[in-house]
């Protein structure tokens, strides 16, 4: 496994008066409800866990909710579009964490449209942002209209958020087409989202391997389906604070490896359950049998 | 004693497999759908532009090589980041440098002479060929296992198709 996403240089020590170059990474996925926001929140936190210092934007407008599983929604003042507008100054829109004092919202606005906010004011905003922040994280909506467009204006890199399903892999080849076609867009790197070890075993699902060689795109995650994730959403924290989660470690890993540490992928095939260790057991025995 | 425990393992690996079985693997159902449908999303080429180009191959194939034309195959297949058009085609023989010529002396006429004269010369020729094609399936009967043995299929990297989307 190459490394995914190339690691930054001289970051990871902030000096005092020195400007940083942040990295703009959009989270995008083509078809909705596959888990862009829950990646951009989880992987944003852990991040920021790690010690980097990280802005997420939500540029959903009208359509806001990396708010709520971040548990930031009372906590809104300005928006994105009140610093577009100019109506505050972009650091008076940042809403910091309420555990991480290194994690930042820029919030979407509610009650407009996408077309509140043009491609050019985006990238102006990530290149502003570039200044203080080790990484910029925009959530992109669904589809590929006007505000996909916009959420990747400013961003170099990609992370292409799938699952094991036929229209949730057919929507990521076409984002993975069009951010071919973006010049800006320097790598983009497959996460499989909502992975079932169960169904994918009983030849139920396309596996890990099958989406990867279909897409032919390098991976830089795999995330179990997991209940965990509800409950995080209802509470507001992201299930990467929670160590025993396996998506949680899963999210950790790959902010892991955006940071430029090589690690390897949990092994999601092993069958824990009572039924797959008796099955094990006696086909070790058959195996030595014969 | 040891026929017994084998046995007893049988039987209980039997049952787990059994509740494993599925009719049909969904799995690969789903594989073989998309790769499809990806094919056209990337190429935007349609199934009837493909029958078309299928068809125009096979004439201009059969100058060359006689073929088993029901068999030919034309398929995506993708290449790691690239498209390849790949054809298949099951050879019968390879068709003899006369006839060859004499196929371009045909077309070379077909262009000169006017319509007309072209449907009468079409139906002439089509009862030579019946009788020409009898000739050829008794003799392909008698030497089956030959002909199975020259029945490769030529594998052409037609053409690379790069992604649509490119």
């Amino acid at each position: 496994m190459p490394l995914c996403i190339e690691p930054v240089q001289s970051q990871s020590k902030e000096i005092k008066g020195e400007t940083m170059s942040g990295r703009v990474i959009v989270i995008t996925s083509g078809k909705g409800g596959v888990g862009k926001t829950t990646t951009n929140a989880n992987i944003g936190t852990a991040l920021a866990r790690a010690g980097k210092k990280v802005v997420m934007i939500d540029t959903d407008l009208g359509l806001r909710n990396l708010d709520l599983l971040l548990g930031l929604e009372n906590r809104i003042v300005y928006t994105i579009v009140d610093v577009v507008e100019e109506r505050c100054k972009l650091k008076q829109a940042l809403v910091k964490d309420k555990k991480n004092p290194n994690l930042c919202l820029l919030a979407a606005a509610q009650t407009r449209d996408k077309t509140a906010v043009t491609e050019e004011q985006l990238k102006n905003i990530c290149e502003e942002l570039k200044k203080d922040f080790d990484f910029i994280l925009v959530d992109c909506p669904a589809g590929i209209e006007q505000g996909f467009q916009n959420a990747v204006a400013g961003a170099s890199e990609a992370i292409v958020v799938t699952t094991p399903e036929m229209s949730a892999v057919r929507d990521a080849d076409r984002i993975i087409g069009l951010l071919e076609a973006r010049e800006e867009i320097k790598s983009y790197k497959l996460l499989l989202n909502r992975v079932r070890p169960n169904l994918i075993k009983s030849n139920d699902m396309m596996s890990v391997d099958d989406v990867v060689e279909i897409l032919s795109a390098d991976l830089i995650g795999i995330i179990p389906e997991d209940t965990g994730i509800i409950t995080s959403t209802n509470k507001g924290e992201p299930i990467v604070n929670d160590e025993k989660s396996l998506a949680g470690q899963a999210y950790n890993n790959v902010a892991r490896r955006i940071i430029g540490e090589d690690v390897p992928f949990l092994n999601l095939e092993e069958d824990n359950s009572v039924l797959g260790k008796v099955k094990k057991f006696f086909s070790g025995l058959m195996g030595k049998e014969k | 004693m040891k026929d017994i425990f084998t046995d007893f393992y049988n039987t209980i690996l039997g049952f787990f497999r059994q509740t494993e079985k599925k009719e049909e693997n969904a799995k690969d159902v789903a594989c073989n759908r998309l790769r499809v449908v990806l094919m056209q999303d990337r190429t935007n080429l349609t199934p009837e532009l493909l029958q078309r180009m299928r068809q125009e191959l096979i004439e201009l194939l059969s100058k060359y090589v006689e073929m088993d034309k029901e068999a030919l195959e034309l398929n995506f297949e993708q290449e790691g980041n690239q498209m390849a058009l790949m054809l298949s085609i099951p050879v019968l023989r390879a068709k003899e440098e006369s006839e060859i010529e004499e196929a371009e002396e045909k077309e070379f006429l077909e262009d000169e002479t006017d319509e007309k004269t072209l449907s009468e010369e079409k139906s002439d020729e089509e009862i030579e060929d019946e009788t020409a094609d009898c000739d050829e399936a008794s003799e392909e009967e008698n030497s089956e296992e030959n002909s199975s043995e020259e029945d490769e299929s030529v594998e052409v990297d037609a053409e690379d198709k790069e992604k649509a989307e490119k």
